[in-house]
């Protein structure tokens, strides 16, 4: 835009001292004219310059619509041989011209401003006789201001046009780049495929940079993911170990009064083997190249769940129960597992001893559902989005998790489309915690 | 009984075989696959348990070449994996249970003897939990050596239940137990039936468990 801002307005200038100067010498050329005429009538025959002008010849010199017109012709010695004799105070006076040769210029003439043509004309014996013709500037002002306005008009009609082409070039010309950052904006650690924004040849290395960084996050984000795995797979055969050993201790002969500190051992073993898992939950719910469009039901899903924990040794009067209905999905059985067990197990640590658990699937018109409800505290409405982050406890929270359940649990639910709420119980006191997912899509048609 | 544990994790099988013989098991020990075959073919275990994460060929593999010289003892996989895709391969590959590390003793241990159980099941008419003890041939009941005073009804349900052991059992399989019952018999007589039932087992050092909503589970008493 600079370029146009200060090239303008210099163009113009230009164009105006160009036009204007023509014009200028278009009427000095008349104004010469009127003297070469004058010349013309100079008789020199008789030794001594003489000039003889008619009425009508003078009334002919003197045309002009808008200006006055003086002249004065000289003889070499400077005596007036015809025309106004005030002519010969003009300011400055210019020098006499040698014969054949005119001069241009402005002059004053008792505060009047006139344009003024002097041509020497040859009177005999090698002295020019001078001839000076002057008007006033009424036609060369109007001429001026015609021009000027001209130019200016012209000028801002260019300016105008060039600006709208401008801003229409610009327009087009970023309209690729607002559609690549709409795309771009829709980006994050999950979704790293390359831009597929159809851009001008100017703008694909800006492309090719873009998916050349996408692929090192890419790798990034798949290196750390893979190190959050292994590192809960490998934590996962020493701790095995560690609990063997501590439940072995247990079940041979020993003094009674280990066994409290046993089982405080046992119980940090088994949550630290349940952070590992959780961990790798975690990594793996943040994996997208896993299907999450697996056919399945979730009742299958809290049955088998239900098989685990009947094994389980729960706390003192912790009853937990189900009441399951057809709930088809589609989903990941094992996140959804996960997920599951989750809720369970935070209900189980933070509902306290005899609470009553309930798991319950079901179908309704938004889709299937999962939720499990527990008669604990529950959390208050104002804590419960905050429930849901990760390593957040409640206020109230004296349990034994690790405060990634619930997390893991809602990164599950998103991760397939779905929804985890955090809710009041049916009756009473407690929390429910209820996976909403949509509705299946149709199924694919068989090939 | 005799148990084959192959894993290659040192202390993991000092730990988990002592576990096993504290339960007064024979248990031998390998950290590879290769030999498994053969020692299967010379001894006659009652059990293998297998980890899938060895050195040399992987436990799949092992269980594949045991599986495919015909050889029919149970298997129990245990793994560090629990990728649901691993589960379906073990369980497809003719493994007959699976146990996710960590895991806890007792639930090592209760799985390996139903799977021992269920095994026998197929193969003799004794089934043996705790001190209950059920003859399919002879459709007798005993606790040591006394036997129950069972019903019909009672009997076909003990027999249901006992060949799965470790399991819970929905009420509707239940009701299909027993051919006493109509078909539309109501939840409320079998409630009465299995109250009545265990009233006469849990001498036995087993309990039966109502799991809500889900069904009933008869195990030992840890």
């Amino acid at each position: 835009m600079l370029p146009l801002l200060v090239g303008l307005p210099l163009l113009g200038v230009g164009l105006y001292q160009q036009v204007q100067s023509s014009a200028q010498s278009w009427l000095d050329e008349g104004l010469e004219d009127t003297a070469l005429t004058l010349a013309g009538q100079i008789d020199t025959r008789s030794g001594e310059p003489r000039i003889e002008i008619s009425a009508t010849m003078d009334r002919a010199l003197r045309f002009d619509r808008q200006d006055d017109v003086f002249y004065l012709v000289l003889s070499p010695s400077g005596q007036v041989l015809q025309g106004d004799a005030g002519l010969a105070d003009l300011q400055p006076r210019p020098d006499a011209r040698p014969a054949g040769r005119s001069w241009y210029g402005d002059v004053k003439l008792r505060d009047r401003d006139l344009r003024l043509v002097q041509l020497g004309h040859d009177c005999g014996g090698g002295s020019a006789c001078q001839i000076l013709v002057a008007e006033t500037l009424h036609k060369r002002d109007a001429l001026q201001r015609q021009i000027g306005t001209l130019v200016a008009l012209n000028g801002a009609g260019l300016a105008l046009l060039l600006a709208l082409a401008g801003w229409w070039a610009i327009r087009q010309g970023l309209s690729p780049l607002t559609g690549l950052s709409a795309e771009l904006e829709h980006r994050d650690l999950h979704r790293l495929t390359p831009l597929e924004a159809r851009l001008p040849r100017e703008l694909v290395p800006l492309q090719l940079a873009f998916n050349r960084l996408f692929e090192r996050l890419a790798r990034a984000a798949g290196a750390q993911r893979e190190f959050l795995a292994d590192a809960a797979h490998q934590l996962r055969t020493p701790l095995t170990s560690l609990q063997t050993e501590i439940e072995l201790a247990m079940l041979e002969p020993h003094d009674q009064r280990m066994d409290p500190l046993l089982q405080r051992l046992r119980h940090r073993v088994v949550r630290s083997a349940r952070l590992a898992q959780q961990l790798l939950s975690l990594a793996r719910a943040e994996d997208r190249s896993v299907d999450v469009q697996q056919r399945l039901d979730l009742r299958d899903i809290a049955t088998e769940s239900g098989q685990d924990w009947a094994h389980r040794t729960l706390p003192s009067d912790v009853d937990l129960g189900f009441e399951l209905a057809e709930a088809p999905a589609q989903g990941h059985a094992f996140l959804l597992r996960e997920l599951l067990e989750n809720l369970i197990h935070n209900a189980v640590s933070y509902a306290g001893s005899g609470a009553r658990i309930t798991v319950r699937c079901g179908t309704d018109a938004d889709g299937s559902w999962l939720e499990v409800e527990d008669n604990g505290p529950g959390i208050p409405l104002a804590e419960r989005a905050t429930a849901m982050q990760r390593f957040r406890r409640g206020s109230s929270a004296t349990g034994s998790g690790s405060g990634l359940g619930l997390a893991i649990a809602a990164d599950i639910a998103a991760r397939h489309g779905g929804r985890l709420d955090l809710l009041d119980a049916h009756a009473g006191p407690g929390l429910r915690a209820r996976l909403s997912l949509p509705p299946q899509q149709p199924a694919p048609p068989a090939a | 009984m005799r148990i084959l544990l192959v894993e290659d994790d040192d202390h993991l099988v000092e730990t988990t075989a002592r576990a096993l013989r504290s339960q007064g098991w024979v248990v031998d020990c390998t950290a590879r696959g290769e030999p498994v075959p053969r020692s299967l073919r010379e001894d006659a275990y009652d059990l293998l348990i297998l980890d899938i994460g060895l050195a040399g060929i992987d436990g799949f593999e092992t269980l594949r070449r045991v599986r495919a010289e015909g050889i029919a003892v149970p298997v129990l996989i245990l793994t560090a994996r629990d990728a649901v895709e691993d589960r379906v391969r073990g369980l497809e590959g003719g493994a007959d249970d699976y146990l996710v590390k960590p895991f806890a003793l007792t639930e090592l241990v209760a799985r390996a003897r139903a799977l021992v159980r269920r095994s026998q099941a197929r193969t003799s008419n004794q089934l043996q939990l705790a001190r209950l003890r059920i003859d399919q041939e002879a459709r007798r009941a005993y606790i040591e050596d006394e036997p129950l005073a069972l019903s019909a009804r009672e009997w076909d349900v003990l027999g249901f239940l006992m060949a799965r052991a470790g399991k819970v059992v929905p009420k509707e399989h239940i009701a299909l137990a027993s051919n006493a019952w109509d078909q539309g018999v109501s939840d409320n007589a079998i409630e009465v039936c299995l109250s009545r039932l265990r009233a006469k087992i849990e001498p036995g050092g087993v309990q039966l468990r109502t799991v809500r909503g889900l069904g009933y589970l008869l195990e030992e008493i840890a």
